[in-house]
């Protein structure tokens, strides 16, 4: 039990030192159904968005939550605040989820699930 | 979602609403009200967050802080402090630590998923899948270090019985029982099976599973090996599942780079390993003896039981298969514990289902339930009801096993029993739901050209008695049924019940059955009548044009076989002996001129 404890703690140390306590963590939805949808181009945007020296941002993937319809889906989960859900988001959308949330602090209300 | 300030989810389940939930809730919203903050906050009703013994729950958003064990008097404080003076009311807030329902952080505050109670896909779309600090940041393969330093095999299978889990794959057996008969097999090589056959048209529950959270299905096999005293785990998924494939072998790297899996697990004198085995696809392969011909190398076909593969399995020896969805449902019980979990859902069926929504409805995707929901909360609550103003006609569940249940069972209680019940199976989780416009003969034709083209070939009912009522349903569905065929359906129907080898073939007549049962009226119609009431036959059906055409000649321009006549500003016919029901002419009107009869 002790192994596991210390092996978790290892992994919560790796996980922040990848920079998970930065204020936004934005979760690109990548299942095969994501994919189909088109998840793959949105997460090369915000993949290009950091590249290009967008700071204080912890980009994951993840798997599908299960809301088929709205896919590709995102998230921008920031400490402390209501997390936001983003349904269809195209690359223009995260083109000005990047833009308008990520830079601004700005819900874009229409395309929240 | 909104601009408003916080964001509250009230317990809806039956355990808060005894502890006066719903009162608990007026009396807030009075207070709301005084305070006038009705405007700055936004309020859900969630479905049982499985916290029964300490409701009412009532989750304040952002900052996700619950507060339990409510009384009426707490409301004002609660407003007062948190609402307004945005101090949280600390001697109310409980602590909670529990493996199900982590999503719940991140999804809580939606219709669609705020509904819902969240075990076996507790960690998809909240990790990334392919990172075992994830899931190891989730508590994960604490379960399993529990077991193996804290628990004996014998406990473990205690534990599960305890539970009342039951397989998730369909059938619903006992699945402490079938982990206690293999256990008692003396054989010293033992094996785990992951059944990640998922071949439903229209199932996506497995995949989603392993794509969304891979490790918590090993996590589960490697402590089933542990129950039974097996080394060798074996996942049988179907290579059109890629990207499913691929994260499962990074997650077994993974794990094995840990010492999860591998020579002396964490340390302990307990060895476990996990292989892949790539399944071409064939819907028979689902059933287990037929997948363990498959795994031998041997061509899938089921063979009769006993002896049980718990008894004589994988290279005959004793041999332990349960679903995806089942495995997944371990290590939460070993975590949070078989009396939490057996609280949770009916008398007979304990824990939480997932469903793949799909069909004619507005919120489709996937949803994870306690057992005892009804049909109703799911596809009107969660999945939004029906869409363009349609009505509802009926919910087909279990797939190509199961049954269509029309508007009267929608209060069904989902669990085994109840579903068998009224005529249909929980099965794997399929759940379409179909409204007026689908007609029920073309439906149940569907399944059953999907279960014939899969029977395996091996006896005779399923292979001929499928293709014989594949033949009647098609006739019908052209306008060429004989008075006598709903009797012939039937008496093939039962016969192919009794009379196949495998639960595949004996539940094939399912769709054709209920829909017998429930809309026995619609084939009435098909052949006495040669009429479809939904207008998807299109041998039964006609296009007219009706009087008020204004001879605008659209559908002449589309008409591809030249059907359509008419002058100019005069009304347009249509030549039923050309027509060749392509439909183009009715898409095309802009005067809804044209109609089916």
């Amino acid at each position: 039990m002790d192994l596991i404890r210390k092996k978790r703690a290892e992994a919560v140390n790796r996980i922040i030192s990848k920079g998970y306590l930065s204020t936004k963590r934005v979760y690109v939805g990548m299942a095969t159904c994501e994919i189909a949808a088109g998840s793959k181009e949105v997460m090369a945007i915000f993949q290009d968005a950091i590249a290009k020296g967008l700071t204080d941002v912890y980009l994951s993937q993840k798997g599908c939550a299960g809301r088929c319809n709205l896919e590709p889906t995102v998230e921008v989960v920031e400490e402390g605040k209501v997390p936001v859900k983003y349904g269809l988001v195209t690359p223009e959308r995260a083109r000005e989820i990047i833009e308008r949330h990520l830079k601004k602090g700005e819900i874009i209300q229409e395309w929240v699930i | 979602m909104s601009d408003k300030q916080y964001k509250l989810t009230f317990c809806d389940g039956s355990g808060c609403l005894k502890n006066q939930a719903r009162e608990f809730r007026r009396v807030f919203e009075e207070e709301l009200q005084r305070q006038q903050l009705q405007q700055n906050v936004q309020m859900h009703l969630s479905g049982c967050l499985g916290m029964c013994g300490k409701g009412p729950i009532l989750i304040v958003n952002p900052g996700y802080i619950m507060y339990g064990h409510l009384r009426l008097e707490d409301a004002s404080e609660i407003v007062r402090e948190h609402l307004v003076n945005g101090r949280p009311v600390s001697r109310l807030i409980i602590q909670e630590d529990h493996l199900y329902n982590r999503f719940f952080r991140i999804f809580g505050d939606s219709e669609f998923f705020g509904r819902q109670m969240r075990i076996a896909l507790r960690n998809c779309g909240v990790i990334d899948p392919e990172k075992i600090d994830d899931y190891l940041a989730m508590r994960g393969y604490e379960a399993l270090a529990k077991v193996l330093t804290e628990m004996t095999p014998q406990q473990v299978i205690e534990e599960v019985k305890k539970s009342g889990l039951r397989g998730r794959g369909g059938a619903g057996f006992p699945t402490g029982l079938k982990w206690e008969y293999t256990a008692k097999q003396s054989d010293p090589e033992k094996y785990v099976i992951c059944n990640a056959d998922e071949g439903d048209p229209g199932a996506f529950m497995d995949r989603s599973a392993i794509e969304g959270d891979p490790h918590t299905v090993l996590e589960g096999m490697i402590i089933g090996g542990y129950a039974i005293g097996s080394r060798q785990g074996i996942i049988y998924i179907r290579a059109e599942y890629p990207l499913a494939v691929q994260r499962l072998k990074k997650a077994i790297e993974d794990a094995r780079r840990e010492g999860f899996l591998g020579e002396r697990i964490l340390g302990t004198d307990f060895s476990f390993d996990i292989r892949i085995c790539l399944g071409a696809g064939a819907f028979v392969c689902g059933e287990e003896t037929a997948l363990i011909y498959s795994i031998e190398g041997a061509r899938g076909m089921p063979r009769p039981r006993p002896p049980y593969p718990s008894v004589s399995g994988l290279f005959g020896k004793p041999t332990l298969i349960n679903n995806v969805e089942t495995w997944a449902n371990i290590p939460v019980i070993i975590i949070d514990g078989a009396d939490w979990f057996s609280r949770i859902g009916t008398a007979t069926s304990k824990g939480t289902k997932v469903f793949a929504l799909a069909g004619k409805v507005r919120n489709t995707g996937l949803v994870e339930t306690p057992m005892g929901t009804t049909l109703r909360d799911i596809v009107f609550g969660i999945g939004g009801g029906i869409p363009n103003g349609k009505k509802f006609k009926a919910v087909q569940t279990g797939g190509p096993s199961g049954g269509c249940l029309p508007e009267q069972y929608l209060d069904t209680q989902i669990d085994y029993e109840s579903l068998a019940k009224a005529g249909s199976i929980m099965g794997s989780g399929g759940m379409i739901v179909i409204d007026e416009d689908s007609c029920m003969v073309r439906m149940a034709r569907f399944f059953v050209e999907f279960t014939q083209d899969e029977s395996c070939g091996k006896c005779t009912p399923c292979r001929e008695g499928t293709k014989r009522m594949l033949e009647i349903l098609t006739r019908i569905t052209r306008g060429q049924g004989r008075p006598g065929d709903i009797e012939k359906l039937e008496r093939l129907g039962t016969m192919i019940q009794k009379a196949s080898l495998c639960g595949l073939g004996q539940s094939a007549p399912n769709p054709v059955l209920s829909t017998l049962r429930n809309f026995r009226e619609e084939y009435e119609e098909h052949i006495h009548q040669k009429k479809c009431r939904s207008h998807e036959c299109t041998a039964l059906l006609t296009y007219v044009v009706q009087d008020n055409c204004v001879g605008c000649g659209a559908c002449k321009r589309v008409c591809p076989v030249n059907a359509v006549s008419g002058n100019r500003k005069e009304k347009h016919t249509i030549d039923p002996k050309l027509c060749i029901k392509c439909g183009q002419c009715y898409d095309a009107c802009k005067f809804n001129a044209i109609a089916k009869v």
